[in-house]
């Protein structure tokens, strides 16, 4: 890529997508979900990320 | 994010993040009913007068108008159903007609070349529209192992996005059960033209 054409493509988008910044919700998507809020001090059934899959699906 | 993205941060064009960041928020919203916390953000966006920028103004008003009970409704009509959803977002079923078909393998032979895997907890084929929108948000921010050259985009978005996505973000404009998504389609739309149009000025 010539630094004209460089250039061309970073004014093009500059101008097309700038007018739309989502850069906060972009952050949301690389958040670990539940997984990191398991509590595994507990005794009997754990409450991992598949025991609440599992009870999500199993909710009719 | 993490500290390989931190530092890619720095080495990555301004501009080329935010097309990072759009591809990102198409993905997370596509992906699955929006959360509370997705829908909050969603509601702070606001654009300019383009139709991408109108597009995000939309969502944002509607994001903030309707509950997220009727949102989640809206995503299970359009993409889930109670046999299908109005729509299949699928490249395959876009490109051949048929779910599962020769697109999805190609699309996994160069998964596997890009080092591209998908996630344990998956299963749904890899050919979905908000599989495909964090594919190329990893490859524009280096989430795969190294930041991706123009070139590399270019061919994955030509062989596996730009065929069909278009088509099928018209299809969610449009789509009866869309409401709140019906913007979303309206973002996407603009934004595949945008890729197609600043990809055409060369890599």
């Amino acid at each position: 890529m010539s630094e004209q054409e460089r250039a061309n493509r970073r004014d093009f988008l500059k101008l097309a997508a700038a007018g739309a910044p989502v850069a906060a919700v972009a952050a949301v998507t690389s958040t670990t979900e539940a997984e990191a809020a398991v509590d595994q001090s507990r005794e009997g059934l754990r409450d991992t990320e598949m025991t609440r899959k599992y009870y999500e699906t199993a909710r009719f | 994010m993490t500290l390989a993205e931190k530092t890619a941060e720095f080495e990555i064009a301004a501009e080329e993040l935010l097309r990072a960041d759009l591809y990102d928020m198409l993905g997370a919203l596509l992906a699955r009913p929006p959360t509370p916390e997705l829908l909050a953000m969603v509601k702070g966006l606001s654009g300019d007068a383009s139709s991408l920028g109108q597009g995000i103004s939309a969502m944002a008003r509607l994001a903030s108008q309707l509950k997220p009970v009727a949102i989640e409704a809206e995503f299970n009509t359009l993409f889930i159903g109670l046999t299908r959803g109005e729509l299949l977002p699928y490249a395959s079923y876009y490109m051949t007609g048929f779910l599962h078909e020769k697109p999805l393998a190609v699309l996994r032979t160069e998964m596997a070349r890009l080092q591209i895997e998908r996630a344990p907890n998956v299963f749904e084929p890899e050919d979905n529209i908000a599989s495909l929108c964090e594919m190329m948000a990893g490859l524009i921010r280096g989430r795969f192992g190294r930041i991706a050259d123009l070139g590399t985009q270019r061919d994955f978005f030509s062989a596996h996005v730009a065929p069909w996505a278009g088509h099928f973000f018209s299809d969610l404009e449009a789509a009866k059960a869309s409401v709140f998504f019906a913007p979303v389609g309206t973002i996407g739309k603009a934004f595949m033209e945008i890729e197609r149009e600043a990809f055409r000025m060369g890599v």
